[in-house]
């Protein structure tokens, strides 16, 4: 069975094992991969990829089952299970399939991949960063080509046709000289095409450079609570945690947000935006479809204002705020209108701060952990780098703090950021 | 269970290769302030192959468990080794052979009906309900999984394994002092099939009573003092710091990539109360490990690693490319998550071995500190830096335990921090639900006493 004949067969047994409404997904695809352990090629992977996905609704209760396997005996089992499942849960009435839209098709990328013009690539990038790094040690390099077709139906008369090709690469890395070792560094990219050299991507050669630096550390001194500069890659970690924090499904499902009755209202401070962007053209294989609606882009902060929640269909219907039109973390931020370099010169003692690595932030938003490849900055400079220095605060707070935002942006194929600049963070040397 | 339809391609191997079927299972019910959020079933199977040629690796994998599919997957992966080694021409030599066997772990399937995991949720989370009317929130989650893999070697042991674990997460939420709210978590199960595990929900009262005891001190709870301190670490943590301050560095895959255990193989990197070891499927004491593993995904025997002897760095763990390559014998820590995943050098059940300390003793033996009790997610550096949240923590004042604190976050350096051990408990707790993460998540089990040392705790 090809796709579509595997979705129609699946929505027509769960609607005649009792569903009153279901959906299907199923894909298709490969992934080619190449890999690089300490410094040397080591590995190369092809992957047959497959997928099937449903969800029937059954008196009012959901189930879900997912399996990779096409063939009927695997999908008749799935549906049995997908079946038994709702029926073992709980009427509520805020569970659906998403109401018809029709039929779209969507097509991103290239559909082949051009595996010699990779492996091509990735021995230049070993040679460039030899060349040009020579204390850099690549401890992992993964470098692949994904295309996946995929399609979406439900019993409401959507139909979702998705092809994609996209390349990444995810590189991790530290400097050496002798026993003294940097932290380690990571640089990842998606993209259409191999055109550019690896090591000339966004901020490819900041993250190299300041890995070289990091070798010579100094402690950061007394504790003080000051201004820190977040890179763009660190940056997209905190929004990650403020959106998982107060913004997502469960938070608002059960009220413990503590922005729930703050839709409208001020929460940042004014020169803050920030939005997803999957159908950005700078955004990779950006999301076009999502729990059987359309994706859009969605502003979730404007000027400082909160205008809507990262909540799906299920989450809406239960609570009343508006669904988001994206499942996307392709995050954007609106740059502003100071350079880094500009930033910088205004803060007589700080840190700008490329890594976070902390505990998960508690419910009310505070936060701490290890400042990593993180540099301190005096009278108006960027100097040395940093050891053993914690940072703290609390990010509903932090949101309320911010004191600048750079003009300059870096896109790794999901996000488009600026540098960021807050106040009120405890920073604590050992 | 797997048939076994590969080990006739045993026979057409012509370069060293390691043929895998695997099927992986995922249960997942949660509910959340009593409604039912997840309720979802996932299987996950197929064949890989993975092929070596002079120095070089190539791998493949479908879907399918047909014989057209395993020949494409032998055919593909052995294509990309070809590719890599005409490109690569590293030229290097085989493996040595290691011992050759067959290995079938005795496992029955016990894949029970989804039934089963939402009314005893449900049945839990009535509980809580009406035990604890004072909750902001709660979330009650089942979850459970299962690996079952059968391997065919070119060189080593053929095996059959099955793996399964079950847990029950419970979450609760409370106002605190400050307006807001505090939460803090229990997971409770293990190793077996859900239904082995989980009878009665009324068996959990007691766990999920102490859970709140804890959480109400939580709630009335204090910002830690940021700064290095002195500590004991709850058992619950010595896993955690086995595995992410230490474990990680000792990987030999890490070690290749610059980790700074490379040079301090031999040396003193702990106090001299510190034996860690990696442990294969039996611990120190005699009882089973966790999450045991006897066969390796590159069909070597399991045993133990010791990676810190009395203090000193005595170990890496290996796969086979890595032992050969540092003069070592490999003890089985070659692991693939999935059907489509390569084997990494993965830890299997990583731990400190108990001391001869009490716990009462060495909390009075604090004038100033912090008693550190759970954790949550952790992380480790190619420097030996490492840092892992703390959910729960009380303060030391004057060798006894005074307020809770509130959710922090601890750091150190491994080999620095690990001098500063002057006392380990005579007990120990193992633990399994966790994931590791690294390229692929693995199932790991972690364990050990509590320590006392210094460590840099986060705070205001």
């Amino acid at each position: 069975m090809n796709k579509r004949e595997i979705a129609e067969y699946t929505l027509d047994k769960l609607m005649k094992s009792g569903a009153e409404g279901a959906s299907v997904g199923v894909s298709q695809g490969s992934t080619d991969e190449l890999n690089i352990d300490g410094g040397e090629f080591s590995l190369m992977r092809t992957l047959f990829n497959s997928g099937l996905s449903m969800k029937a609704i059954v008196g009012g209760r959901k189930g879900n089952a997912a399996i990779n396997r096409l063939d009927r005996e695997s999908i008749d089992a799935a549906i049995e299970n997908c079946i038994a499942a709702a029926k073992s849960g709980k009427p509520d009435s805020a569970e659906r399939i998403a109401p018809g839209v029709g039929e779209h098709s969507f097509e991103d990328g290239p559909q082949q991949p051009d595996t010699a013009l990779l492996y091509d690539r990735m021995r230049e990038y070993i040679e460039d960063v030899r060349k040009d790094y020579p204390l850099i040690m690549l401890e992992q390099v993964i470098a692949q080509f994904d295309h996946e077709e995929s399609l979406y139906m439900n019993t409401n008369g959507t139909v979702f046709n998705s092809i994609g090709g996209e390349y990444g690469i995810e590189a991790m890395f530290s400097a050496h000289d002798g026993e003294r070792s940097s932290s380690f560094c990571g640089f990842g990219a998606s993209m259409y095409d191999l055109d550019r050299r690896i090591i000339d991507m966004d901020l490819h050669r900041n993250t190299l450079e300041g890995a070289v630096k990091s070798l010579a550390t100094r402690s950061f001194g007394d504790k003080m609570v000051g201004r820190v500069i977040f890179t763009p890659g660190c940056l997209a970690g905190f929004l990650s945690s403020i959106i998982g924090n107060f913004m997502s499904d469960s938070v608002i499902i059960d009220g413990t947000s503590p922005w729930k009755n703050r839709i409208g209202e001020q929460v940042a401070s004014e020169g803050l935006c920030v939005s997803t962007i999957p159908l950005d053209p700078r955004i990779v294989c950006g999301e076009r479809f999502s729990g059987g609606f359309v994706s859009e882009n969605m502003d979730y902060i404007k000027d400082g204002v909160l205008k809507g929640f990262a909540i799906g269909d299920y989450a809406s219907l239960k609570t009343g705020f508006a669904r988001a039109a994206n499942q996307s973390m392709n995050l954007w931020v609106k740059p502003g209108e100071k350079s880094l370099e500009e930033i910088v010169s205004g803060i007589g003692r700080g840190l700008i701060i490329d890594r976070f690595s902390g505990g998960d932030p508690a419910q009310n938003g505070d936060f701490s952990g290890v400042a990593k490849n993180s540099f301190l900055i005096e009278n108006g400079k960027i100097t040395d780098a940093v050891s053993e220095t914690m940072i703290s605060g609390n990010l509903v707070e932090l949101m309320q703090s911010l004191a600048a935002v750079s003009r300059e942006t870096a896109c790794d194929g999901q996000s488009v950021l600026p540098w960021a600049a807050f106040d009120g963070v405890t920073i604590s040397g050992k | 269970m797997l048939k076994d339809i590969i080990s006739q391609y045993r026979g057409g191997f012509s370069l060293h290769t390691e043929l895998r079927a695997q099927q992986n299972t995922s249960r997942r019910v949660a509910v959340l302030a009593g409604e039912i959020v997840a309720n979802s079933r996932t299987d996950v199977g197929g064949v890989s192959a993975r092929v070596y040629k002079n120095g070089v690796y190539g791998f493949a994998s479908g879907a399918d468990y047909t014989d057209e599919n395993v020949r494409n997957v032998l055919e593909a992966a052995e294509r990309n080794a070809v590719f890599m080694d005409s490109r690569v021409g590293k030229g290097e030599k085989a493996f040595p052979s290691v011992e050759r066997g067959e290995y079938r772990m005795k496992l029955d399937v016990n894949d029970v009906e989804q039934r089963h995991y939402v009314e005893f949720v449900r049945a839990l989370d009535a509980r809580i309900a009406e035990r604890y009317p004072g909750l902001v929130s709660r979330r009650v989650v089942a979850s459970s999984d299962s690996m079952e893999k059968l391997l065919v070697v070119a060189d080593g042991f053929d095996s059959y394994s099955l793996m399964p674990r079950s847990y029950i997460y419970v979450t609760l939420t409370v106002p605190d002092k400050l307006g807001g709210t505090v939460e803090l978590y229990e997971v409770m199960g293990g190793r077996g099939w859900f239904t082995d595990i989980f009878k009665d929900p009324a068996a959990l009262d007691e766990k999920v009573d102490a859970l709140y005891t804890r959480l109400m001190q939580k709630a009335d709870g204090v910002y830690a003092d940021a700064g290095v301190k002195d500590v004991v670490m709850h058992p619950n943590l010595a896993g955690m710091l086995a595995h992410e301050a230490v474990g990680h560095t000792v990987e030999a895959d890490l070690v290749l990539g610059g980790s700074v255990a490379g040079p301090m193989l031999g040396r003193q990197v702990a106090s001299e109360l510190v034996t860690m070891v990696d442990f294969a499927n039996t611990l120190h004491d005699g009882s089973p490990a966790p999450l045991p593993v006897y066969v390796d995904d590159e069909g070597t025997p399991a045993s133990d690693e010791v990676l810190i002897k009395d203090g000193i760095l005595t170990g890496y763990m290996n796969n086979r490319e890595s032992a050969e390559r540092f003069g070592m014998t490999p003890h089985g820590n070659a692991r693939a998550y999935l059907f489509s995943d390569e084997p990494l050098i993965r830890m299997r059940n990583t731990g400190i071995i108990p001391g001869k300390s009490k716990l009462e003793d060495m909390i009075a033996a604090i004038d100033d500190g912090y008693y550190l009790v759970e954790t949550g997610n952790g992380q480790a550096d190619t420097t030996g830096e490492f840092m892992f949240g703390i959910n729960l923590g009380y303060e030391i004042k004057h060798g006894k335990i005074g307020r809770a604190i509130r959710d922090t976050t601890i750091s150190g350096v491994a080999f620095d921090m690990l001098k500063t051990v002057d006392m380990l408990s005579d007990d120990n707790v193992w633990l399994s639900s966790g994931f590791c993460g690294k390229k692929q998540p693995m199932p790991v089990g972690m364990g050990g006493p509590a320590i006392k040392c210094r460590v840099n705790i986060g705070g205001r």
